[in-house]
């Protein structure tokens, strides 16, 4: 080969090297932190799936919630600190004045709260919120040419507004809804006294009232942005919208017009001890920039924590035996780096849930015991959670205050392969021959469901049973249990609001599929007891009748309850204030950054290298 | 060739026309109705009847000037894909907003990919046989054997949590070119070793030709054959290669965008697929449609150019 082309060939490899390691340096050196303004404070958050919109009345996932809550307010919100959970006013001035027969609820509004400054409002200037723009956002939620997500909250609950909703219906577009037409349910005597009036008693509106979906909305938004109100939340909250990459990053700022409120000065026994009311009385939000980093794939989300760039994080489950050790405490390596470790029980239960419509489960308990006593609950907990999870026995979680202790030994559905063998003969008897194969539908397809099913597999076959994996995704699988084409599924509720009622309604039979009762389970009983304690306060004797409808679902056998979830979280130790919360989702104002440990901690990183 | 290119252009309208037809019947017949996902985990009858009536799923499939295939063609010949039922965003401005961030990975991505590759390939083809051809052989099988997701999750890991010398995913402070060098970096060596085999191959190919030992024969120096005859001969399988590529460009690279938070057109289409937003998935495809097909004429126009054998007759 001619020496000439092999030497330009060399030379056009060492430039393309050259190149590539100016890149490298160029990584290396806009790598290091920017310079910072030293009065700014930013938390750093993340979350594993995309924010959808912001838009109140439509939001439907936790995501989404969790971001619009740092910058649209309800009327009442849970206390930060005090534990069980309290709901405290929020934008109104306090508590509800309900009559006697519990169906009007009076409620007065703060005066002088304003809408975060936008260009939908005369001159940019936010105005102040009145009580009509909480009758504004429930009609919005109303009208079904709107075609909320969140029409279940107020279906047939207030007086006059399923009136609207069939008007809704009537107008042949979205502008031709006439937002005056008035709804008894809703008065406003005056602009900060909002008044409801209920169809039948409602002791959760209070929670509801606390749920995002209520947050009121300035008709000036909803006009100017139509449709792309989904960008631009216009709210009353801590903070305000800055920058938003779709998919990746989104950054919220200090609202400036932000009314006065203070952190809060009591909470439980061991909060002052943890440090956690140092800030009492002090003006909030506590941090002047929010910024939330959306990562759907659990190793950037590790390595950015690691690094520091990420001031809160769960544990990806590859990463457990990485930060967690066998007696569940932190890990050396964790506790050189000065992380935290919190645990919180989380307000779930986890179940493969039986069609009671199917012609084998449905007619056949012991056959639906057998496959309960089948399932090694413990060993599923300790293979597939890490145990982060406790078993289920029933379908309150242990966080509620009407939980079951002794549901285990109601149910009577114990891992006990022997029994469960007997119990598939007794089904054996009752259906007339030997089963059929049964088909469990799981609601992923990756290793992680295979394991499962694998797991599943051989926990029912030991106890004699045919039970087949039917591999899915999600939509499919949503799809066949609204039309209760599903035999066995496997699912589960995480609830909405600290009252068990969010659980039962799962099994009241006016609400089988396509509702949220996809057991398709119907007793007269449970219906009787649900009904009563419906429209009951809180109290020991709802408690007790939540307890009793619990033990006659759990009679029925109804599902495998397997699980009820606990958190595992971590943070820095310049995470500030970080109290875990089931329920509420807009707590980044109470939190802080101690910006000396941070800087600290890079020290530190150094020194580990 | 002007006739030849119009010509090409009206044997568009037919492609086009398949790849609605199917899109539709993959999209709306076979995947059947989203309509109570997106109603919500409570949606009652009426909500979900409203919800098919706004996105015209009540009307019937193909058989009235009103039916959903009709509107699915003007829909897509005029761009107006409407709102994604997952978050009730514009379609096009979704889009719109994805080209840059994928774009500004995959052109320097594709750029260095085939620079690297034919320069390698011209060397690797000179020296055929020796020992840097067989190593050259070994690297590429390795790095073809070597899974995608292997290449990210090692360079994440070591480039940019261990050694820290690029950010381990998407920083908006951050300037555009730091942020996607890490995984353009991932792009060009993953895609290697297949390209280096490919380039490799070709390059042979015309080596062995006899024109090529004339050319030695008469005394061309080695740089005149290899890029005056070999290289401008060689191009018709190389333009081929490359510009079919080009339609891909835009739209993204899925794992790529995914892993390190690329706000781009594969992170769109992956998050699409994830949440069965098929209008998503179909202005996608559609848009990839049309740009395969421009992109092929292109190429036909380009084999003129490089090789007057070719005629437009």
């Amino acid at each position: 080969m001619n020496g000439r082309v092999t030497l330009k060939i060399f030379f056009f490899f060492l430039l393309l090297i050259i190149i590539i390691f100016l890149v490298l340096l160029f990584g290396k050196k806009l790598n290091s932190p920017a310079k910072a303004d030293p009065n700014d404070t930013v938390l750093y958050s993340t979350h594993g799936a995309k924010v959808r919109g912001l838009d109140p009345g439509d939001i439907g996932d936790v995501t989404s919630s969790i971001i619009a809550s740092q910058m649209i307010e309800c009327l009442y919100q849970y206390h930060y600190l005090k534990r069980p959970y309290q709901i405290i006013p929020c934008l109104a001035e306090n508590m509800p004045t309900v009559s006697e027969d519990g169906l009007v609820y009076t409620i007065k509004i703060k005066k002088g709260v304003l809408f975060t400054d936008d260009k939908c409002f005369k001159d940019d200037k936010g105005r102040e919120l009145k009580a009509g723009d909480f009758v504004f956002a429930w009609k919005r939620i109303a009208d079904i040419k709107y075609i909320s997500k969140n029409w279940w909250i107020f279906d047939n609950k207030i007086t006059g507004l399923d009136e609207f909703r069939q008007y809704s219906k009537t107008c042949k577009t979205s502008a031709d809804v006439d937002y005056n037409t008035p709804v008894e349910g809703l008065q406003t005597p005056d602009d900060w006294t909002l008044v409801i009036k209920l169809r039948r008693p409602w002791p959760q509106i209070v929670y509801m009232l606390a749920h995002l979906p209520t947050a009121p909305m300035a008709k000036e938004a909803v006009d100017y942005y139509r449709k792309d109100i989904i960008n631009h939340p216009v709210g009353t909250g801590p903070y305000k919208l800055n920058r938003w990459h779709k998919g990746s990053y989104i950054e919220m700022v200090k609202n400036p017009t932000f009314r006065d409120e203070f952190y809060p000065s009591e909470g439980e026994a061991n909060d002052a001890t943890n440090g956690i009311l140092a800030d009492a009385g002090k003006k909030l939000p506590l941090t002047n920039r929010l910024v939330t980093v959306l990562i759907q794939e659990d190793p950037p989300q590790w390595f950015l924590f690691l690094q520091g760039k990420i001031d809160v994080s769960g544990i990806p489950k590859d990463n457990f035996s990485e930060a967690i050790d066998l007696r569940r405490q932190l890990t050396p390596e964790m506790r050189a780096r000065n992380i935290k470790l919190l645990t919180f029980r989380d307000p779930s239960t986890y179940w493969f849930g039986f069609n009671m419509e199917d012609e084998v489960l449905g007619k056949n308990l012991p056959l639906r015991m057998a496959l309960s006593c089948a399932v090694d609950r413990d060993k599923y907990v300790e293979l597939f959670t890490n145990n982060r999870s406790e078993a289920a026995y029933g379908f309150i979680p242990p966080l509620m205050s009407c939980y079951n202790a002794n549901i285990k030994n109601i149910s009577q559905t114990s891992y006990n392969v022997q029994k469960a063998r007997k119990l598939v003969k007794e089904a054996e008897q009752i259906y007339g021959s030997k089963l059929p194969r049964l088909v469990l539908s799981m609601p992923g397809t990756d290793i992680v469901f295979r394991q499962q099913g694998d797991f599943l597999k051989r926990c029912f076959s030991d106890a004699g049973l045919d039970v087949e994996m039917d591999y899915m995704d999600w939509p499919t699988f949503q799809n066949k249990i609204k039309t209760k084409s599903a035999q066995i599924f496997a699912l589960g509720w995480v609830g909405d609001i600290p009252d068990a009622e969010n659980f039962l309604q799962l099994f009241y039979s006016k609400n089988v599929s396509p509702g949220s009762n996809n057991f398709n389970y119907s007793n007269p009983e449970f219906d009787q007891i649900y009904e009563k304690a419906y429209v009951m306060s809180d109290g020991a004797e709802r408690d007790a009748l939540y307890k009793k409808a619990e033990e006659v679902v759990v009679k029925d056998c109804p599902a495998i309850f397997l699980t009820h979830g606990v958190a595992f979280i971590l943070t820095h130790d310049w995470a500030m204030n970080i109290k875990p919360n089931a329920f509420a989702y807009g707590t980044s104002k109470y939190r802080r950054v101690d910006e000396a440990k941070k800087a600290a901690y890079k020290e530190l990183l150094r020194k580990l290298k | 060739m002007i006739a030849y290119i119009i010509r090409r252009l009206l044997y568009t309208i037919p492609i086009i026309f398949g790849v609605l037809l199917v899109t539709f019947i993959l999209f709306n017949v076979v995947s059947g109705d989203v309509s109570d996902q997106i109603a919500g985990k409570a949606a009652s009858a009426e909500t979900i009847k409203e919800i098919r009536a706004e996105y015209g799923w009540d009307k019937p499939l193909f058989l009235s000037w009103d039916s959903q295939f009709i509107n699915h063609l003007k829909n897509c010949l005029t761009f107006q894909f409407g709102r994604s039922w997952s978050d009730r965003e514009l379609i096009i401005t979704k889009i719109a907003q994805g080209a840059l961030p994928s774009l500004s990975l995959t052109v320097p991505m594709f750029i260095g990919e085939v620079a690297i590759s034919i320069s390698l390939a011209l060397i690797v083809a000179f020296f055929r046989g020796t020992i840097i051809d067989i190593m050259s052989v070994f690297i590429c099988v390795v790095l073809m054997s070597v899974p995608f997701l292997s290449f990210i999750l090692f360079g994440q890991y070591f480039l940019a949590f261990k050694w820290g010398l690029f950010p381990v995913y998407f920083w908006p402070d951050l300037p555009l070119p730091q942020y996607v060098a890490l995984p353009v970096l991932i792009g060009i060596i993953a895609g290697l070793g297949g390209n280096l085999r490919f380039y490799r191959t070709v390059m042979l190919d015309e080596l062995r030709n006899d024109y090529v030992r004339t050319a030695f024969a008469k005394g061309l120096s080695s740089r005149s054959v290899l890029f005056r005859h070999v290289l401008k001969n060689a191009m018709i399988p190389i333009i081929t290669q490359v510009i079919l590529a080009i339609p891909f460009l835009f739209l993204g690279s899925l794992l790529l965008e995914r892993f390190f938070g690329i706000p781009g057109l594969g992170y769109l289409m992956i998050d699409a697929i994830g949440a069965r937003d098929f209008q998503v998935i179909n202005a996608m495809t559609f848009i990839g449609a049309i740009l395969f097909v421009v992109f092929n004429l292109i190429t036909d126009i380009c084999y003129s150019i490089v090789d007057p054998r070719v005629s437009f007759e």
